[in-house]
């Protein structure tokens, strides 16, 4: 038995890049709520200095002073505060973080923030109309009890969405296939597919 | 995770140049100090686990060049540039009529939304989902070189049983790799050294002694573009892939098969094995038995006896064989039924 | 019909639409980890790597450089607090920041505390240990391992039931099997990620994490913390699924209470998917030896049920399924014996109908096994052996409807059309098999708590510190009120998952409903009781009226003969705006403690095999079709009915979807879910949703849940037998039914793969 704990790294140690990279007005705590004036915008980043990232989120405009390494997915909920968006795994293995990027479903656990620049994102706070009318989708979801512990609920009410606008709605085979990529552990699947179906025709170009 | 410096570099040259700047020329791409992003759906995912650490990412998903987001179909073959995503290759009109085997390869894999997310050359480069390779602590010659195979010993099951070596048994996971193979893909690469193109079956490397080294690029190289030429087994082609579960699951054992049938009679097959070996698989063997025979149950199992013919097993995927075998025959049968 | 809200039945509740449900579409929904929390802290476990040991040195100094790092919550951090505890409420005794000694793969090490989770992330991840390490001893069959009787072990197990002379009866039975069985590792693996967030005001603590029981935790982080149970405050509003793996606590919770704590500012630990292997419980793997002996008319005389369990070697978790499975058929004789096999693993712990599902699974594979041997239909052979009295304590059953399921079930499925010849049935390339298979669950109840407010305006409000891990007990929560207060769903609100509000027993054992319903019935009928005390008094409008004559309905109190009273009228006559009525309940027969446990976190389960008058289950019948490519044996599963008889059903939609996932989670169970265990070096392989397999929505095709009537007033006041674990018993054991029909191959160890067929 001699398997060791951690194995070492390639190249320059841990300590030794660290040491020769970061200066010690870089080691101040980051600010992540505010932008800071300051903050370089990516092409001019610093390692461990904040980015300056725009978001467009559910059509507001939202500048975010990042890490770089902050995902999509912890920049809309520790960062706009949106904390419908949820995690399930931080690996793209659950699709409980899928978001709407200029219209296409994504996971936002894999995408770093600051590649999202300008982009325009839905969140499941952006869905229902300002009156309080929900989306056909969420309308939906609510008739065919189409979740139970609703944890995964705004990732596939997301990706419902993305599948019918990517034309992959078109037959009850295609939906399941092609919302396969949610996994709910509770189990609504059939649930699911019925939703789809029934808001099909509405969420086209909705 | 390490921290990175973030770039967006808006051509190609520029990005070259920036990661030549941050890289020598020995380095594994996979290992060096700067490396490219575009879907992120395998670097990001590695870069969590802490088996990625670049200390400079370049993100490709700015660069200018409209042909890197194009498919372009002429009769000559199929161009994709690097950047296209998955989905929109699979759902593309002319790839699913002309070369089904590369929309069923792209549209069986991950998920929507990763399909969504990753793009075409990253795709090809997607790295093992070896369990014991995304863990840091383990021993993984393909991580760490030189600290061991925990996989070899342990559990197993979805490892390779072909173009392994005593060094590494890391399973290939991808699916579209399979499909380029098969149809004698071609790779368009730009680096510090010029531009080139890497026949596709050049592109990956068997573990051998040294599985740390996973492609032919170097550091500061990045794909262009994917060419498949047309060929006249393109249409009559299909992929298979067998999983545990129905959908979004990697392939236990897959078969890429494209076929140009006299009848029922053989004139060439173009055979790519995925699931079950260490890169990307072409079986030459299974395609030369075929040749000039009548393919019905028996010729299509002496192919697939033929491509298995130098696996190795472990412990729990020996079933590998087997399955990796009646895949192929399945495939195969399929393929001649298809109606084109 | 939509079939999602299915036409109610005699004894059964309306499918209104879940109270929360636009909550949950609109991003609403607050789970723990959403809860905003002002300066927040953000916290990263560093977790071990070997399996048993010690460690001998923590290596700080890579940690400590990342900019942004608050704190290092380690060894000696945790010595003015208490211990946690093994039981109902802690999921283990292995401490791990009291010592340094290694019980298990993914032990916690430490905890980095750092202004943003990257930097926490990147601190946790530079934490090194040394360690002396020690052959660890995996599972079953791994040298190192002890092998000790279970009865007695848990409070939950106190003996291996038997009647009669097994031996004699198995040794001259005329047709008999033996037969071994196996199901794998598993973890829950809720969606919602673990987490802790932990903030002190002063003395007082408070916890957001999700929680299947807020009243236990609070008093078990109390006594870990060594502080007043009134100043602990654990908030669980909503639960991103739970199935066990929220109902004890964890080691964390107290660690993270304490780097808030040494902070002075709240901390946030989210634990990643891939630490919730090591961190959390989950299903350990079992083994299984069943003998059946029977006459040729089919009719069972001898049944003997050998069960093994793994655990961790400080805590001797069991589960003992035999309990269930021993009473499940009229068996003549039976004998059955739980052992526990200790490892170097995490403590195990409740996952989904923790006994049921891998004993009955053994139970009925093994019944079909019978029925081939004995050439019998395997609904008719079940047909058979029906008890009129449980076998073990010669108990009535409260009630059992379980042949009114199996025919019901057989009838939708078509079972009559299966050709019984093993390989007969046949759609071009693929093999079709048909199976079946019992299910059954204790229905047990709890003592449980609630406050019920009803105001003038005709609102109300429900308050009772259950749990909505997705079963819907808060809907029918509040449909329970406004049924017997008589307004409108829409004007009842349910609050929950706070250990601020009326006490409520842990959420599992498939409890919740009966002793929610039950209490929430009890303090509505105290409110209905004042109503009608004033509306009937001499100066009342109902004056001369007795209770009995009297209903609450559309905000009025209406009288047999037709009259009725405004309940606005009638508060205004009392001069009150609102009549609230905080509710106890206890379960019939249970001793007078029981509510003062209740307050004490540890309220006791009632009903099941312990009550004098009766046992108490809940049945099902589950019919499946399975298909099996002939080249590559690839298993689907694409059709499924399922027939259950569950009391009074308070909501038929909730209902049908909690039994309807039940049985997804079967079809994991069969085909897809296990964790691999490493042999070598007893560490977890397929730590994530990429290997550990569940099913996903491309899986399940043709699924059917009938909700069969049956009433029980037994059980407890609400009627109410629970649900939520009765789904996923049995499917994998009608699975592997119709895997041995559609290819003549008995599979006995779970999950069942391509591998087993293609051989």
């Amino acid at each position: 038995m001699s398997q060791p704990t951690v194995l070492p790294r390639h190249g320059l140690s841990r300590r030794s890049f660290m040491a020769g990279t970061v200066s010690a007005a870089a080691a101040a705590p980051l600010l992540a709520s505010a932008a800071q004036a300051e903050a370089p915008t990516a092409s001019q980043s610093k390692l461990r200095q904040p980015v300056v990232t725009s978001l467009r989120i559910n059509k507001q405009v939202y500048e975010l002073s990042l890490d770089t390494r902050t995902s999509l997915l912890d920049a809309l909920r520790d960062h706009a505060g949106l904390t419908g968006t949820k995690k399930g795994c931080d690996h793209g293995q659950c699709g409980a973080c899928t978001v709407l990027v200029d219209g296409k479903r994504v996971l936002s656990c894999l995408s770093f923030a600051v590649m999202n620049e300008g982009k325009d994102i839905t969140t499941i706070e952006g869905l229902a109309s300002s009156d309080g009318k929900l989306h056909p989708m969420q309308q939906a979801f609510i008739d065919h009890d189409a979740f139970q512990c609703g944890y995964c609920t705004p990732g596939q009410i997301l990706s419902a969405i993305g599948c019918v606008n990517e034309g992959h709605a078109g037959s009850e085979y295609d939906i399941r296939e092609y919302m396969s990529g949610n996994i709910c552990r509770c189990a609504a699947y059939p649930n699911i597919v019925a939703a789809v179906l029934q808001a099909r025709d509405e969420t086209k170009g909705a | 995770m390490r921290p990175f410096v973030y770039e967006q570099p808006t051509d190609i040259s520029a990005a070259v140049a920036i990661a030549s700047s941050f890289t020598s020329r020995d380095d594994q791409p996979t290992r060096a100090n700067a490396q490219f992003i575009a879907g992120g759906t395998n670097l990001a995912d590695y870069m969590k686990l802490g088996v990625a650490e670049p200390a400079r990412l370049l993100d490709l998903n700015r660069l200018k060049d409209p042909s890197l987001r194009q498919i372009r179909v002429t009769d000559d073959g199929i161009r994709f540039g690097a950047l296209v995503r998955m989905g929109e290759a699979a759902d593309h009109r002319d790839v699913k009529q002309r070369y089904p085997v590369i929309a069923d390869s792209l549209r069986l894999a991950a998920s929507g939304q990763i399909r969504n997310m990753a793009s075409l050359a990253g795709n090809v480069l997607q790295r093992t989902r070896c369990e014991y390779f995304r863990e840091t602590s383990w021993h993984c010659n393909k991580r760490a070189p030189g600290s061991g195979c925990a996989a070899m010993e342990g559990f197993n099951r979805q490892h390779a049983v072909l173009g392994t070596s005593d060094a590494c048994i890391a399973t290939y996971h991808g699916d579209f790799a399979q499909a380029l193979i098969a149809l004698d893909a071609v790779i368009h690469a730009e680096g510090s050294r010029g531009t080139r193109k890497i026949p596709f079956a050049m592109l990956h490397r068997q573990p051998g002694e040294t599985p740390h080294m996973e492609t032919d690029l170097a550091a500061d190289e990045i794909i262009s573009a994917i060419e498949v030429p047309a060929m006249p087994w393109a249409r009559r082609s299909l992929y298979l892939k067998i999983r545990d579960r129905e959908s979004y699951a990697f392939a236990l054992a897959s078969a890429a098969v494209a076929l140009d049938l006299d009848g029922e009679t053989v004139r060439e097959a173009r055979i790519a094995l995925g699931g079950v070996a260490t890169v990307p698989w072409r079986a030459r063997a299974a395609e030369q038995s075929l040749q000039g025979k009548r393919l019905d149950d028996a010729s299509a199992g002496a192919a697939a006896d033929a491509a298995f013919a130098q696996a190795q097993p472990r412990k729990h995927n020996a079933f590998k064989i087997e399955l990796g075998k009646r895949t192929l025959v399945r495939a195969l049968l399929e393929t001649r039924n298809m109606k084109v | 019909m939509d079939a999602a809200a299915p036409r109610p039945k005699e004894n059964q509740g309306e499918p209104l639409p879940r109270i929360d449900a636009r909550l949950k579409v609109t991003g609403q929904a607050h789970y723990p980890a959403d809860l905003p929390t002002a300066n927040i802290a953000y916290g990263a476990l560093a977790t071990g790597t070997i399996a048993r040991g010690k460690v001998t040195k923590l290596h700080l100094d890579d940690a400590r450089e990342v900019p942004g790092l608050l704190d290092i919550v380690t060894y000696g951090a945790m010595d003015k607090v208490d211990k946690p505890k093994f039981g109902n409420v802690g999921a283990t005794s292995i401490a791990p920041l009291h010592d340094r000694t290694i019980f298990h793969d993914g032990q916690i090490i430490a905890l980095a505390v750092a202004e943003t989770f990257e930097a926490a992330e990147e601190a946790a991840q530079l934490i090194r240990a040394d360690y002396e390490e020690e052959t660890p001893s995996a599972s079953f069959d791994s040298p190192g391992t002890k092998t000790i009787p279970a009865a007695g072990k848990s409070p939950l197990f106190k003996e291996d039931v038997k009647a009669g002379d097994f031996d004699a009866a198995y040794a001259s039975a005329a047709v008999k099997i033996d037969a071994r069985y196996s199901t794998p590792t598993q973890h829950h693996n809720p969606i919602e990620l673990f987490s802790t967030t932990a903030y002190w005001q002063g003395d007082q603590l408070i916890v957001h994490e999700p929680s299947q029981n807020v009243t236990g935790w609070k008093v078990e982080l109390a006594r870990q913390l060594r502080i007043d149970p009134a100043n602990v405050r654990i908030v669980s509003p909503f639960i991103g699924g739970a199935f066990g793996s929220k109902g004890p606590m964890t080691p964390r919770t107290a660690i993270v209470a304490v780097a808030a704590r040494r902070l002075g500012r709240p901390v946030r630990c989210v634990t990643s998917r891939m630490q919730a292997f090591g961190t959390q419980t989950y299903r350990a793997e079992t083994r299984h030896r069943i003998r059946i002996g029977a006459g040729k008319d089919g009719r069972i005389t001898a049944f003997a049920h050998e069960g093994w369990e793994v655990t961790s070697r400080p805590d001797a978790y069991v589960v003992g399924g035999t309990s269930a499975t021993g009473r499940m058929y009229d068996y003549g004789s039976v004998l059955t014996h739980v052992s526990l096999v200790q490892a170097d693993r995490n403590t195990p712990g409740y996952m989904r109908s923790p006994p049921e599902t891998p004993y009955v699974y053994a139970l009925e594979n093994a019944m079909d096994e019978m029925a081939v041997a004995l050439g019998m239909d395997p609904v008719e052979f079940r047909r058979i052996n029906e008890p009129k009295k449980e076998p073990i304590g010669k108990k009535p059953f409260s009630s059992r409807s379980l042949i009114q399921c199996y025919d019901q079930a057989a009838e939708a499925f078509g079972w009559a059309k299966r050709e019984a010849k093993v390989g007969a049935m046949r759609d071009g390339d693929w093999l079709v098999g048909m199976g079946c298979a019992t299910a059954i669950y204790p229905t047990a109840v709890a003592p449980c708590a609630a406050r019920v407010r009803l105001t003038a305006d005709g609102d109300v409000r429900v308050q009772c510190g259950s749990h909505e891990i997705g079963t819907g007990v808060r809907t029918v929560a509040g449909q329970m009120a406004s049924e017997r207060l008589g307004v409108g769903i829409d004007r009842v609100s349910v609050e929950m998952g706070d250990s601020a509000l009326p006490p409520a027993p842990v959420s599992g054992g498939s409890i919740s409903t009966a002793s929610v319903c039950s209490v929430v019935l009890k303090a509505c009928d105290a409110i209905r009781t004042k109503l009608y005390a004033a509306a009937t008094a001499e100066s009342g409008p109902l004056a001369g009226s007795h209770n009995e004559e009297l209903d609450l309905a559309d905000g009025k109190i209406v009288a047999k003969g037709g009259a009725s009273a405004r309940v606005e009228d009638i508060l205004k006559t009392m001069q009150v705006g609102a009549i609230e009525e905080y509710a106890e309940f206890a379960p019939k027969g249970a001793p007078p403690e029981a509510l003062k446990k209740l307050y004490s976190g540890m309220p006791e389960f009632h009903g099941g095999e312990q009550d004098e008058d009766a046992v108490k289950y809940a049945f099902g019948a589950e019919f499946v079709e399975v298909r099996i490519n002939r080249y590559t044996k690839e298993i689907r599963v694409p059709r499924l009915v399922g027939a259950f008889a569950a009391g009074r059903i308070m909501n038929t939609r909730t209902a049908r979807s909690q039994l309807m996932g039940g049985m997804i989670w079967g079809i994991g169970q069969a085909l897809h879910e296990a964790t691999e265990v490493d042999r070598h070096y007893a560490r977890y392989v397929n730590r994530d949703l990429q290997d550990y397999l569940v099913p996903v929505n491309a899986d399940v095709k043709d699924l059917q849940v009938i909700l069969v009537p049956e009433v029980d007033h037994a059980v407890n006041p609400a009627g109410v037998k629970g649900l939520g674990e009765l789904g996923n018993v049995g499917t994998a054991a009608a699975v592997a039914s119709a895997v041995y029909h559609a290819t003549g191959k008995r599979i006995r160890d779970l999950p069942i793969r391509i591998e087993q067929l293609l051989v």
